[in-house]
C-alpha cells in the first residue's frame, strides 16, 4: 500500500461512529413541518448572513452562513494566466475551486479533494461564467476558491452566492450578481434550502418523484445561469421547480445587495467623513 | 507615496519604521497582534476552534473516528494532526497535496503532541489491543498573514479542549462497539502547550509575531514552545542567523508569559460557553 | 471538449438555417442523425455495445466484478463510470488532455444513475453486507462529432441491455462459513431488466431556437446547452446546463419539454431494435470497420 509520506501517520482504517450508533439518527420525515420550524411547500429560505472582505490576503473575499451551511470564498487575480497554450488570449479565464473541509460533513471527508468537489467545482464555474465580463481581462485569469466550512445541505446554491459576492468584492466586473437557490422534491410536496438530512434523506418509499434540484440565477438579467439536477422528477415539477428556485433566488437578493453596499461603504468613505 | 514606497522597496520601509522602534502595523517590536479564540461553532465537528491573530486565521475541526489499535502500542489510541494550507488563504499557495510547509506545520504539530504530554495517548483507548479512538485535527489556513505556526498550535489546543467524545461500549457478545451519540464527554487535557514565534530583522533587530511580510525579510526564525509549568516542549529554528544563548533565554522567558496570557484567555473563552 | 473553428459567415448561415428549421445537413430541429447500434462486439466482456452517431462513435464495455456493498448500502450493489476519451478520436486528447472531459462526462453519468428505478441495485446484491455485483461501465469515445452525451447513454442502455451476469449459489460449509459459486453454465445467467434506465438528451440553444443532436459546427454557434436525461415513461433523472452562457427561464421550459418529447420518442424504437438483434441469435459481426 503507498504511504502519503506528505502526512502525519494515522492508522491504517477508521471508522465513522455514526455507523456503530444505537439508535439511528432522526430520520427525515416527508410529512408535517420541517425540523427547523420552516414551512414545507413555501418558498422558506433560512436566513442569510453574509459578510465582505474578511480575508486581507485576497483581492475579494465573502464569507456565508444559512442555517448551520457555513462557507467561504477568496477570489485572486485578475492575474496573469499560467496555461500559455490557451488559443483564446482576447478572453479572461475563470477557474474555479471548491473544497470541503474534512470536518465538514457528519462523515469525515478524505484529504484529497474527490471527484465531487471536482464536479461541483466545474458547476460553480458555469454558473459564474455568464456573469463575469471575461473579455474585460485579456489574458489573465480569474481564481475563484471555495471552502465549505460546515455542510448543512446546498451548499452548491450558496456557494455561487458567495462567490459571486466575492468577485463583487473584488471589483471584478460583472454583468450581474449570480444567486442560488435549491429545492428539494419529495412527492408531491417540496423544501426549499434543504438541510443536510432533508437532503439526504430517502423521503416517502412509495414515491417516483424524488429530486435535488439546484439553480444560479441572475436577478436582475433574468437568466439562469446553471441548472442542475438529480433523483427522479416529472417535468412538470421539475418546471415549477425552476420557477420555485427563482423566487427563492429573488428571497436572498436584498440581503446579499445589502452587504454588498455596505462593503463598497467601508472600502471607499464618502470625502466628507475623512 | 507610502505605498509606492512599501512595494519599491520593502525591506527599507521596513528598516525606517524600525529605526523608530515600531512596525509598519502599528505594534511595538515585542507585541503580539490581537489574539481572538471562538470555539464550537462547527457542529458536524466532534470539537472545533477558530482562532484570529491579527488577520491570520485558523480553524480547527477535530473528528473522532474508530480504529484498531497498532500492534506496537496496544493501549495507545491515534491522534493525528493536519495542517493545510489552501490557495483560498493566500495567493502563494497552489492548490495540489501539502507544500514544504504545510508539511513541516503538520510534523511540528505532531511534535507539539507528543512532546508536551497534552493528552495521554492511553485515554484514546476504548478496549486494550481491540478498539480505540484516532482524532482527526484537520487545521486550515482561511487567511495567511503570519505566524502559521502559534496560530496552529492554539486552534488546535482550543478545539481539543472543546472536543467532546461519544460514549463507546464493546458489545461482549458480538465484539461489535456500540456507539451513544447522545453521551458525550470532554477529553482530559493534562497540559497546555503554547508557541511563541519571533523573527530577526538584518541580522540583529527581534520581532515577536511576524507578519507575513516580516517572515518574509526576516533574516531567521524562531518558535518557542512552553506550557504552564515553564517547561520547554519544543524549539524550531529552521536556519538563518545564529543565536546567542543569552538572547534564546530571554525568548523562553518572553514565551513562558505568552504561555500565561493565552491560557487565561482560553480560560475565558471554555467558561463563556458552558 | 473536442470544438471546430466557425467563421462568422458561417455562423449566420447556420443560424439563419436553425431559425427556419432546416439546418446545414438537411435535418429539422428535433431529428437525430443516422444512428447505427451493435452490441455484443467486445467478446472479454459481460456486456458492449457500439454506437455511431454521425461521426460520432462509443464503445461502451461492462464487467461484472464481485465487490463489497457500500457501507450506507448493505442489500444493494453498484455501478462505477469511467469515461476514456481516447486520442484517437481528436488529437487534444493526447497525454492527460482528455481527463477532464472524461471526469465531467462520468460524474453527469453518476447524476443520471442517481435514482432507485434507473437500475434495480437490489438485484446486484448477492449477500446481504458481503457481497454484491459491481457493475464496471467503460466508456470509450472512438470518434467526437458532436453530441456525446447522447450517444453515451443510448450505448450505456444498449450494453446494459446485453450484460448477462452470471449466476451464484450461497452454500455454507461445515464451519458456518459462506461459500460462492459460480454457475458453470455459460447460459445460465442473469439479465438486467434496461427499461427504466435513461436516455440523454442534449438541447443546444442556437440562436433563440434550440436543436437536438447538434454536430460541433452548431455547438459552436451556441453559448449554453441544456442536457436531459430521460426515462421511457418521460421521467426526467438528470438536468444540467453546460457551456460559458446562460438561459431565460422561458426557453429553459421548452427546453425541458421538448427534451422530455424527444427522449419518450427515442426508447421505443431502441428497445425495438435491441429485442430484434437479440432474437437473430448468432449472426454476422459487423465490426468496428462495417
Amino acid at each position: 500500500m503507498p504511504v502519503d509520506t506528505r502526512r502525519v501517520r494515522g492508522p491504517e482504517v477508521s471508522q465513522s461512529p455514526l455507523l456503530f450508533a444505537c439508535k439511528p439518527a432522526a430520520v427525515f420525515s416527508s410529512h408535517g413541518p420541517r425540523a427547523d420550524g420552516r414551512q414545507r411547500d413555501q418558498v422558506d429560505v433560512r436566513p442569510v448572513f453574509v459578510r465582505c472582505g474578511l480575508v486581507s490576503q485576497a483581492k475579494g473575499s465573502a464569507y456565508m452562513e444559512a442555517g448551520d451551511t457555513k462557507l467561504m470564498c477568496c477570489v485572486y487575480g485578475p492575474r496573469e494566466t499560467e496555461r500559455k497554450d490557451d488559443t483564446d488570449m482576447k478572453c479572461g479565464r475563470l477557474t474555479t475551486d471548491m473544497r470541503f473541509a474534512p470536518f465538514s460533513c457528519p462523515e469525515r471527508g478524505s484529504w484529497i479533494q474527490g471527484s465531487q468537489d471536482k464536479d461541483f467545482s466545474l458547476m460553480l464555474h458555469e454558473s459564474l461564467q455568464p456573469a463575469l465580463c471575461l473579455h474585460k481581462y485579456p489574458r489573465s485569469q480569474i481564481e475563484v476558491n471555495v471552502m465549505v466550512l460546515e455542510n448543512s445541505g446546498s451548499v452548491l446554491a450558496h456557494a455561487v452566492t458567495c462567490a459571486s459576492l466575492a468577485l463583487a468584492d473584488a471589483g471584478i466586473e460583472m454583468y450581474d450578481l449570480v444567486l442560488g437557490c435549491a429545492i428539494r422534491q419529495d412527492g408531491a410536496s417540496y423544501v426549499v434550502d434543504p438541510t443536510y438530512a432533508e437532503e439526504n434523506g430517502n423521503g416517502s418509499d412509495s414515491s417516483d418523484n424524488q429530486g435535488r434540484l439546484t439553480l444560479a440565477f441572475l436577478p436582475s438579467l433574468n437568466q439562469v445561469s446553471g441548472l442542475q439536477s438529480d433523483g427522479e422528477m416529472t417535468e412538470e415539477s421539475l418546471s415549477a421547480g425552476v420557477r420555485t428556485c427563482i423566487e427563492g433566488c429573488y428571497k436572498i437578493y436584498p440581503v446579499i445587495q445589502q452587504a454588498l453596499a455596505k462593503a463598497v461603504r467601508r472600502a471607499a468613505p464618502p470625502p466628507s467623513e475623512s | 507615496m507610502a505605498a509606492g514606497f512599501k512595494t519599491a522597496d520593502p525591506l527599507e520601509y521596513h528598516r525606517s519604521f524600525l529605526k523608530e522602534n515600531c512596525r509598519p502595523d502599528g505594534r511595538e517590536l515585542h507585541e503580539f497582534r490581537t489574539t481572538t479564540v471562538n470555539i464550537g461553532s462547527i457542529s458536524t465537528a466532534d470539537g472545533s476552534a477558530l482562532v484570529k491573530l491579527g488577520n491570520t486565521t485558523v480553524i480547527c475541526g477535530v473528528k473522532a473516528e474508530l480504529a484498531n489499535p497498532s500492534v506496537e502500542a496496544t493501549g495507545k489510541g491515534f491522534i493525528v494532526p493536519n495542517v493545510d494550507l489552501p490557495p483560498l488563504c493566500s495567493s502563494q499557495f497552489r492548490p495540489g497535496p501539502p507544500g514544504e510547509q504545510a508539511q513541516a506545520a503538520s510534523q511540528f504539530m505532531a511534535d507539539i503532541i507528543e512532546s508536551s504530554e497534552m493528552l495521554q495517548m492511553e485515554d484514546l483507548c476504548i478496549e486494550r489491543g481491540k478498539l480505540c479512538w484516532s482524532l482527526y485535527c484537520d487545521l486550515i489556513c482561511l487567511d495567511y498573514d503570519g505566524n502559521l505556526l502559534d496560530a496552529c498550535a492554539l486552534t488546535m489546543l482550543a478545539a481539543l479542549k472543546n472536543t467532546r467524545l461519544p460514549k463507546v461500549r464493546v458489545n461482549g457478545e458480538t465484539g461489535a462497539p456500540e456507539v451513544d451519540l447522545g453521551k458525550r464527554r470532554g477529553l482530559k487535557i493534562r497540559r497546555h502547550p503554547v508557541a511563541a514565534s519571533f523573527c530577526i530583522f538584518d541580522d540583529s533587530v527581534l520581532l515577536v509575531d511576524p507578519a507575513a511580510e516580516e517572515e518574509q525579510l526576516a533574516t531567521a526564525r524562531l518558535t518557542v514552545v512552553t506550557d504552564e509549568e515553564g517547561r520547554l516542549c519544543g524549539v524550531h529554528k529552521p536556519g538563518g542567523t545564529p543565536l546567542s544563548g543569552e538572547r534564546l533565554q530571554e525568548l523562553i522567558g518572553r514565551a513562558t508569559v505568552r504561555q500565561k496570557e493565552i491560557h487565561r484567555l482560553i480560560d475565558k473563552v471554555i467558561k463563556s460557553i458552558v | 471538449m473536442a470544438t471546430v473553428q466557425v467563421s462568422e459567415a458561417e455562423k449566420v448561415y447556420i443560424l439563419h438555417g436553425i431559425r427556419d428549421d432546416l439546418r446545414v445537413d438537411g435535418r429539422g430541429c428535433e431529428d437525430y442523425r443516422h444512428m447505427e447500434i451493435e452490441t455484443d462486439v467486445v467478446s472479454n466482456t459481460d456486456g458492449s455495445a457500439k454506437v455511431s452517431l454521425g461521426h460520432t462513435a462509443v464503445l461502451v464495455g461492462i464487467k461484472a466484478e464481485i465487490g463489497k456493498p457500500r457501507p450506507m448500502a448493505p442489500n444493494e450493489g453498484y455501478l462505477e463510470f469511467f469515461v476514456d476519451c481516447s486520442a484517437n478520436a481528436t488529437p487534444e486528447f493526447e497525454g492527460r488532455g482528455g481527463e477532464e472531459l472524461g471526469k465531467e462526462l462520468s460524474n453527469t453519468l453518476y447524476k443520471v444513475f442517481n435514482n432507485k428505478h434507473s437500475v434495480d441495485l437490489k438485484k446486484l446484491c448477492i449477500s446481504k453486507g458481503e457481497h454484491c455485483w459491481v457493475l464496471y461501465v467503460d466508456v470509450l469515445l472512438l470518434q467526437c462529432d458532436g453530441n456525446l452525451y447522447d450517444a453515451m447513454s443510448v450505448a450505456i442502455k444498449a450494453a446494459l441491455f446485453s450484460t448477462k451476469i452470471p449466476k451464484v449459489h450461497i452454500s455454507n460449509d461445515e464451519e458456518g462459513g459462506k461459500e460462492i459459486e459460480l454457475s458453470d453454465d455459460p447460459f445460465d445467467c442473469m439479465r438486467l431488466d434496461v427499461e427504466n434506465v435513461p436516455c440523454i438528451v442534449t438541447l443546444c440553444k442556437v440562436g433563440h431556437r434550440h436543436v437536438v443532436d447538434a454536430t460541433l459546427q452548431e455547438k459552436a454557434c451556441s453559448v449554453a446547452s441544456l442536457i436531459i436525461s430521460v426515462t421511457h415513461k418521460g421521467t426526467v433523472t438528470c438536468v444540467r446546463k453546460m457551456g460559458g452562457g446562460s438561459l431565460d427561464p422561458e426557453s429553459i421550459f421548452e427546453m425541458t419539454e421538448t427534451g422530455k418529447r424527444v427522449g419518450k420518442a427515442l426508447h421505443v424504437p431502441l428497445m425495438k431494435l435491441l429485442q430484434q438483434e437479440e432474437s437473430l441469435g448468432t449472426r454476422q459481426k459487423v465490426g468496428f470497420l462495417g
